[in-house]
């Protein structure tokens, strides 16, 4: 929907401006440039271009979507909406398992060969928890 | 299609009850629990449980202030680590997630989708707070204590010459952790919000909550990514000398800014959420719809854009910041904020308003969140505020600010949703009760605090000697605290008395002017949210469904084809 990307447009447009006059105040007060602040802006423009871009993009493949219809009835969106994982254990497995690998980081090195590879499961478990191989859904 | 709005069923439906669970399937349940209300509630629980210790931390600090001398600590690096921890919980284990909690119970609901867009990440988003925040206070398990470096870890303050010791360590990394989640967290709503909205859910028909959601979640991939890199930053400086933050390079102005480039944020983070649950609160018992929504949203979008430049306010005193900018800034944030209250105060204007409790919190935040804002005016000016900077003036601005929103907007959600969340309404007596010690407990505590610091005193000192005149000011705050810490046993007591005895609720919209999409299912809600959605046709579609004859001309007009 166009209030989807614009807002991001109005964001990016935004934060060009107040780069550009964070710069530019900082230069006329005390010359040169204040590199931390001015690269972070920048950095938050980008973003605010980015998703942008990608929202608009998406907007023009997917044309108008009922969700976006002011007259829309329930009925005429799609009637499968997706997959929706009834449980899974992974989540709990990971999160526990980067927690570790997070602490050992702070607790020692030794911990952290112990328990990375306690992650990596957590990761794959969780990549391939509901995968039935490529194309095959 | 006028069926779908005489068929409503009253209740769950036809759907069968589920069997009774042994207390081992209701734990696995919970644990792995993918649908976003439980997640949403582990987290609602989780976070007040964070209050709670966060709580007693401050009462320990002001018992520790109440008169001069080190009676309650016994060391001054005990005190700070109490302050320290305090300010963390708070901010990160407590008021951060609570908005996680309130977002991923209802917002689903609100845009009438059956679940998250990525429901085992939203599982992910959870454990990695829980095991984070966790390994973030476990330092004070260890020999040395917990963290101690203040909430915002200073440079070089925080490296490990100055604070040597794992709890600082785990600090780092137990925030990094959590901060992931909290970033999974808002990439999930904004692909929900962005995706999953019910047909005929445009954007600018979606409740107030969800869009405050919506820009929240924005704020949060644009500020959280910050922090986790400067707290690896920090972390690789703590453990492999890399001295990134080395004053000697210039690391102390890095880490101020990039802290605060995070730091400042967040405010708006933890307090947009929550001038979206009064948004929701203030038009069902006014008995009117929301003035102004659409300037209700552009104040909010104004507010989050505006909340990501002006960080560098917090480093006026450093003397290297671009002063000017940064006031300017700072005070036009002003300007949508006021919108909001204009906006609130135009909602209760000439409407029909009853007092029950969800109306009286959010009125209870509305009047202590306007002096917040007010002392941030005046802490906004440079030459004011390299006077009142790091004084008790500060401390009382931020917690009229914080407390303000979080806590009292925090109960007003849960006397609003409670019905719709549990089954069961809380009482409102007991409510009446808590709300008045809340407030004279709030006030007392903090207010006197504003004095304090004109006068100055100093934030984070252990304590005071007598000829400095505090000492009569902090007594009374202390008092203060001990009223708002008791004001906690009418609500626990509220929530165990309301579970053990009091009847269940079978209508859809409990409160009779309930207007977004969760008022329209059945409490409490189904698995996937919804046996049926009504025609949505305006901002209040279970409104339009509940009182057709007052419903708005949109929804008036699909009804009689």
């Amino acid at each position: 929907m166009k209030a989807n990307y614009l807002l991001w447009i109005l964001l990016t447009g935004f934060y060009a401006i107040v780069t550009t006059g964070y710069a530019l105040w900082w230069f006329l007060t005390y010359g040169g440039w204040e590199p931390i602040g001015t690269a972070v802006l920048v950095m938050l423009t980008f973003m605010s271009a980015f998703l942008a871009f990608y929202l608009w993009k998406t907007d023009r493949t997917q044309g108008l979507v009922p969700e976006d219809r002011l007259d829309a009835n329930i009925e005429d969106g799609e009637s499968e909406l997706g997959f929706f994982s009834p449980w899974s254990w992974w989540p709990l497995y990971l999160g526990l398992a980067s927690a570790l690998v997070f602490a050992s980081l702070a607790v020692g090195w030794w911990l952290t060969y112990f328990v990375v590879p306690l992650a990596i499961i957590g990761v794959v478990g969780y990549v391939f928890e509901h995968s039935r191989g490529l194309h095959a859904h | 299609m006028a069926t779908l709005t005489e068929t409503r069923p009253s209740s769950g439906g036809s759907f069968p009850q589920r069997k009774k669970q042994t207390k081992g399937q209701i734990l696995v349940d919970w644990l792995t629990t993918t649908d976003h209300k439980k997640i949403g509630y582990l987290y609602l629980i989780t976070s007040f449980a964070y209050f709670l210790i966060g709580g007693v931390m401050a009462l320990v600090i002001r018992a520790q202030l109440a008169a001069p001398g080190l009676d309650i600590v016994q060391t001054k690096e005990q005190y700070n680590q109490l302050f320290t921890m305090h300010g963390t919980i708070m901010l990160l284990m407590f008021a951060t997630p609570l908005f996680a909690g309130f977002a991923n119970v209802l917002m689903p609901v609100q845009i009438g989708a059956p679940d998250v867009a990525f429901p085992r990440l939203n599982a992910i988003a959870y454990w990695f707070y829980f095991f984070g925040s966790f390994v973030a206070v476990s330092g004070f398990f260890t020999p040395q204590g917990a963290a101690s470096f203040g909430w915002f870890a200073y440079a070089p303050l925080s490296n490990t010459t100055f604070s040597p010791g794992i709890g600082g360590d785990l600090w780092v990394f137990g925030l990094a952790l959590g901060g992931f989640g909290t970033i999974l967290g808002g990439v999930n709503f904004i692909t929900t919000i962005l995706t999953m909205r019910a047909p005929g859910m445009t954007m600018f028909r979606m409740p107030i909550f969800t869009w405050n959601t919506l820009v929240t979640s924005i704020l949060v991939i644009m500020a959280f990514p910050p922090l986790a890199a400067a707290l690896f930053a920090l972390g690789a400086d703590r453990r492999l000398d890399a001295h990134i933050f080395d004053p000697a390079n210039g690391g102390a102005m890095l880490w101020q800014h990039l802290f605060w480039f995070f730091g400042h944020p967040e405010v708006y983070i933890i307090a947009l959420p929550f001038f979206g649950i009064v948004s929701e609160i203030f038009p069902v018992f006014s008995r009117k719809p929301i003035f102004g929504y659409k300037t209700l949203v552009y104040a909010t979008i104004a507010i989050a854009a505006l909340s990501m430049t002006v960080w560098a306010h917090h480093m006026y005193v450093t003397g290297s910041v671009l002063l000017p900018f940064f006031a300017f800034t700072t005070m036009l944030i002003a300007v949508p904020t006021g919108v909001k209250i204009f906006n609130w105060i135009g909602t209760m204007w000439r409407g029909s308003i009853t007092f029950e409790n969800p109306m009286l919190w959010s009125l209870g935040f509305l009047t202590t969140f306007i002096f917040g804002g007010l002392t941030g005016v005046i802490l906004a000016s440079p030459a004011l505020d390299f006077h009142l900077s790091d004084s008790y003036f500060v401390v009382a601005h931020f917690h009229y600010v914080v407390f303000g929103t979080v806590v009292f907007a925090m109960f007003a959600g849960f006397y609003f949703w409670w019905p719709k969340m549990t089954g069961k309404m809380l009482n409102e007596r007991l409510g009446y009760i808590q709300f008045w010690l809340t407030f004279f407990g709030f006030h007392i505590t903090f207010l006197i605090q504003h004095w304090l610091g004109v006068i100055g005193m100093p934030r984070r000192y252990a304590t005071y000697l007598p000829e400095d005149g505090f000492t009569w000011m902090n007594t009374v705050s202390s008092l203060g605290s001990i009223l708002l810490a008791l004001s906690m046993i009418p609500f626990l007591w509220n929530v165990y008395i309301t579970y053990r005895s009091a009847p269940k609720v079978t209508l859809d919209d409990p409160w009779g002017y309930g207007r977004s999409l969760e008022w329209a299912t059945a409490t409490p809600f189904p698995r996937h949210n919804f046996t049926s959605i009504p025609r949505i046709r305006s901002e209040s579609p279970a409104f339009d469904l509940h009182h057709p004859d007052y419903a708005a001309a949109e929804a008036k007009a699909a009804a009689k084809k």
